[in-house]
């Protein structure tokens, strides 16, 4: 796999996961980057900074948007939020994730029984 | 809609620039304070947290350089940057970027203004409903090619030619308005008399009101009138309660049931004569004079003196309609004929033809031609301008090859290179729309009369649109050559160089050299339609007209039946205003014509010519013209035999006729034609006129066009046989000191015979005569001025070229001062630079010409589009100009010191 397909299927699955987050509940980036590692329990590893071009060009398409608030120690933060584009795209990605997936499953499943 | 969210985003980004950088420092300070944190909380000192959240962020001024290409602004950044180099660049040289930007200001500027003119004239639909479908019917005989129809015939097509939905009928006239609206005075103004049908024929409602009922329209129908906006407006103030209120017309009370829309026209209202501003039902009487009502016809067809408009099914695209409808027309007069309805002899045809070609037939030849011309200018232009940009790249070379050496691609090259055209296109471009506004101006005041619709032509939107698309065709066209010659940078080469080089030239001088070829070209193209305009016109200026125009005024008046009673009174107020008039100063001689020549076309009588027997099938036309004792004089015709008419040939008098050259020709020919007796058809059976003289042949229909057989009679004499009195006619007079001076006397005169008759047409008839070749003049004045910019614009090229080749070559021409080549030698040294280029522009531009002169066709008169003596005094004063342009830089090469250059060196 060609480095830049190998980014290309990262950025995906970032923002999808990105989205997926956001999807429970507003949060700011950093918070993001925890609940991220948290999930993939440190499998899915990526530099932390790497997120912030991904929530711009989030914003640019109108997936999320951003509001700055009170943190719940009274720090000024950039909250994200989903849009209901945003919630279309998650639910698109997933559906789109879940069936290659699934190809991805049934290849390997007929490998090893044809082996 | 997604691209519509990011347009917005963008457009949000470009304006918060400032605060969306703050943000995004805050931001990810944020992110790195709390990772700190929570690793502290960890365990570790804060020290080594810091280092570790900073580590597992990633470069900090990586990303933000991410964030800012997401937020999509980066494109529009990059182009504010090239356009803000290119501007300083332009802006160090003020001489420069001032040549550039209005030489492109000249080509866009003309190019624009005659596109407003071309889109008014040929592109902005007729003010009908489906306009392609509505088309005006005419009847063409032997000598006649666009003539009127009669009432048979319309009866005939309305019920034989499936391909028309109906046809209407209209003639043409004039109405005068007195009293009524306010204290203006009495107004004569151009009128149509129309069918019923007309109006609903060409898809068009009245504004206010109605249009004509059937009832209104028959014979002795009550009296009504629709009124154009124009005249509303002017006359009655607009007034809103006109409709159902009494106007006084022709010194009658009649009733206005209407009030057309603005814009309104009639078909044939768009030709030099000026529109018809109000209209009455045509009512016409035809069926009680012989006509046989229905289908059925006549024996020879019947008198012909309408206008006809027919709308077109819609069963199949109009251009098929129209042309089956002619097929259809050929098929139904060629029955007719069979039938005996029309001699043979007489070739009598019908045709319809679409009412936008009827209109903008006549000048779309013209008005392409001199667009076509301007299209040209503008390709001069940008040729120029990209001349001057590549000797700019040039001088820049070491420049772009530093930023080829710092790694600047060739796309980013080429960006900055065309934000340069794009400025100047832009400058060009804003000066050219004001340039336009002048031109615009400028072609109205040109314009003939005929031209149709010039007078609304503006820079709307439209216009506007194609001066951008001109400007963004100007940046690309004098951008290109300049980017290919930076792409050819080497800066290897390039730097090494050094100052100097010896070789600036030879190779790259080529593009410059090609461009100069074309444009001077160009230029030949320009001046060779120009030169064939102004030999045209002045051939049509030498045609001899039969008459001497200078000197002469006139203008029309009308005496309505209403206060004319009949024939009698009429002859009395001419007589009565030519006595009054002659005896003003400065009048020589005064006389009435019913048609002024080159003014209005002249239909044909039928005749017997005793001891003239026709050939079988053909009968005995003459173009027949009304005048008074004194017409002859006043207009200038000449006699060739016997004598003019005079006061003596008045009513009871035995009947005279003056008959023209090609009468006696033709019907009195090997006979002494003095004596010959004539008859007009209609009159009397015993009416025999004799002829008293024969005058010159007068040019009557145009300059251009054959003359026909035509004779005179007196205004007294014509209302004995056949019997019509001339209600309009034009007044002429003569005088030996400015015509126009004697206006206002002529008009006091009038108005102290009779204050209720109104003047019109004012003119002179040097100004009838120069209307009438308007179309060639306005193609001739458009060509020579455009053909002087071009020569212009290829001599500026040149001169470039040459000042550009002695500037590289001075070390060379110094050496050669040296040893002792004489300052002549070097001149001609530095003129052949140019000469090479001239020569081949010279030899290619005749080809050129030789081809596309022929599109001029119609337009010249008497001079071939290959006129090898046109084309010699091009290509001579051509050749003269590219020479003169090659000598003034060249001068240079021989004041070359040559102690100072080999210095320098």
């Amino acid at each position: 796999m060609s480095p830049a397909a190998r980014s290309d299927l990262l950025q995906g699955t970032l923002d999808m996961l990105v989205l997926k987050t956001l999807s429970l509940e507003p949060m700011h980036g950093w918070g993001i980057s925890v609940r991220l590692r948290q999930i993939s329990g440190e499998v899915f590893e990526v530099q932390q900074g790497s997120l912030y071009p991904a929530l711009q060009r989030m914003l640019r398409r109108g997936w999320v948007r951003s509001t700055w608030r009170a943190t719940e120690h009274n720090r000024r933060a950039r909250y994200y939020e989903l849009t209901a584009e945003g919630r279309r795209q998650l639910a698109e990605q997933v559906a789109e994730w879940e069936r290659s997936a699934r190809a991805v499953d049934r290849v390997l499943r007929f490998a090893f029984q044809g082996g | 809609m997604a691209w519509h969210h990011e347009l917005r985003a963008i457009g949000r980004a470009l304006v918060r620039r400032r605060d969306d950088e703050r943000e995004m420092d805050e931001e990810m300070r944020f992110h790195l304070d709390m990772e700190t944190r929570a690793l502290e909380r960890a365990g570790l000192p804060p020290e080594a947290a810091r280092r570790r959240a900073l580590r597992a962020f990633g470069g900090v001024e990586r990303y933000k350089e991410e964030v800012r290409d997401e937020r999509g602004t980066r494109p529009l950044d990059d182009l504010a940057h090239d356009v803000r180099v290119a501007w300083r660049a332009l802006r160090r040289r003020p001489a420069f970027t001032a040549v550039a930007a209005l030489t492109l200001a000249l080509g866009i500027g003309a190019t624009t203004a005659l596109f407003g003119v071309v889109k008014s004239v040929l592109l902005t639909p007729l003010p009908y409903a489906d306009p392609a479908r509505v088309a005006v019917v005419w009847s063409a005989w032997k000598g006649y090619e666009q003539t009127w129809l009669s009432y048979d015939e319309w009866e005939g097509y309305r019920a034989r030619i499936p391909a028309f939905r109906d046809v209407g009928l209209w003639a043409d006239g004039a109405l005068t308005f007195t009293g009524g609206g306010g204290d203006v005075g009495s107004e004569r103004v151009r009128a149509g008399f129309v069918g019923a049908n007309v109006f609903p024929i060409l898809g068009v409602t009245p504004a206010l009101g109605r249009g004509f009922t059937a009832e209104e329209d028959r014979p002795d129908g009550p009296a009504v009138v629709v009124l154009g906006h124009a005249l509303w407006q002017r006359r009655f103030g607009g007034d809103p309660a006109i409709v159902g209120r009494p106007v006084q017309v022709d010194g009658e009370a009649v009733t206005v049931v209407g009030v057309m829309p603005a814009g309104f026209r009639l078909p044939l209202d768009y030709g030099g004569d000026g529109p018809t501003e109000a209209w009455r039902p045509l009512a016409t009487d035809a069926a009680q004079q012989g006509a046989v009502p229905g289908p059925a016809f006549p024996k020879n067809g019947m008198s012909h003196g309408f206008y006809g408009v027919a709308r077109l099914v819609d069963d199949a695209p109009a251009a098929a309609v129209a042309e089956r409808a002619n097929r259809q027309l050929r098929d139904f007069v060629a029955g007719l004929e069979r039938d005996g309805v029309y001699p043979p002899g007489m070739e009598f045809r019908a045709y319809a033809v679409p009412v936008e070609a009827q209109v903008t037939g006549r000048v779309r030849p013209a008005l392409l031609v001199v667009f076509a011309a301007v299209g040209l200018v503008l390709l001069i232009a940008c040729a120029n301008v990209a001349g001057l940009l590549l000797v700019r790249g040039e001088l820049r070379r070491r420049e772009l090859a530093v930023r080829v050496a710092l790694g600047v691609g060739p796309a980013r090259l080429a960006r900055l290179l065309l934000a340069e055209s794009v400025l100047l296109a832009a400058i060009g471009g804003a000066l050219g729309v004001t340039l336009a506004v002048l031109g615009v101006r400028l072609v109205r005041h040109l314009a003939p009369a005929g031209l149709p619709r010039v007078a609304e032509a503006t820079l709307d939107g439209g216009v506007l649109l194609f001066a951008l698309a001109a400007a963004g065709a100007a940046a690309l066209l004098t951008g290109l050559l300049p980017t290919l010659q930076a792409w050819r940078v080497a800066p290897s080469v390039e730097l090494r160089e050094g100052g100097r080089s010896a070789s600036v030239g030879a190779a790259r001088l080529r593009w410059r050299q090609a461009l100069v070829v074309g444009e001077v070209a160009l230029a030949v193209v320009l001046v060779t339609g120009a030169g064939l305009m102004v030999r045209s016109v002045r051939n049509l200026l030498a045609v001899d007209a039969g008459f001497r125009p200078d000197g002469v005024l006139t203008m029309q008046l009308s005496t309505p039946s209403t206060w004319y009673a009949d024939s009698t009174r009429v002859a009395a107020f001419w007589d009565e205003l030519q006595r009054r008039v002659a005896a003003l100063p400065g009048v020589d001689a005064v006389g009435a014509v019913r048609l002024l020549p080159l003014s209005t076309e002249m239909g044909d009588w039928g005749l017997q010519v005793d001891g003239y027997t026709p050939p079988p099938q053909q009968g005995t036309p003459g173009d027949w013209q009304v005048v008074t004792p004194g017409y002859f004089e006043a207009m200038g015709l000449r006699r060739r035999a016997g004598r003019f008419l005079e006061p003596r040939d008045a009513l009871g008098a035995p009947l005279a006729m003056v008959v023209n050259q090609r009468f006696a020709e033709t019907y009195l020919a090997g006979r002494p034609p003095l004596g010959a007796r004539v008859r007009v058809n209609g009159g009397p059976p015993d009416a025999w006129a004799t002829v008293v003289g024969v005058v010159d042949d007068v040019r009557h229909n145009a300059l251009t066009r054959e003359v026909k057989p035509q004779f005179y009679a007196t205004l007294r004499q014509f209302a004995v046989s056949p019997g019509n009195t001339m209600r309009t006619m034009s007044l002429v007079v003569r005088t030996r000191g400015a015509p126009t001076a004697l206006v206002a006397p002529v008009r006091a005169a009038v108005r102290a015979l009779d204050p209720r008759l109104p003047v019109s047409e004012v003119r002179t008839m040097r100004e009838v005569v120069d209307a009438s070749i308007a179309g060639p003049r306005f193609a001739m004045a458009l060509l020579a001025l455009f053909g002087a910019v071009a020569l212009a614009l290829s001599a500026i090229g040149l001169f470039g070229i040459v000042a550009q080749v002695v500037t590289a070559r001075t070390y060379e021409f110094g050496v050669r001062a040296a040893l002792g080549a004489s300052p002549r030698e070097l001149v001609l040294l530095g003129v052949r630079a140019g000469a090479a280029q001239a020569a081949a522009g010279l030899a290619l531009g005749t080809a050129l010409a030789l081809v596309l002169a022929r599109g001029l066709g119609s337009l010249l008169h008497g001079v071939a589009p290959s006129d090898p003596v046109t084309l010699a005094v091009v290509v001579a004063v051509t050749g003269a100009v590219a020479l003169a342009a090659s000598a003034w830089p060249a001068r240079r090469a021989g004041r070359v010191d040559p102690a100072t250059v080999l210095h320098d060196a």
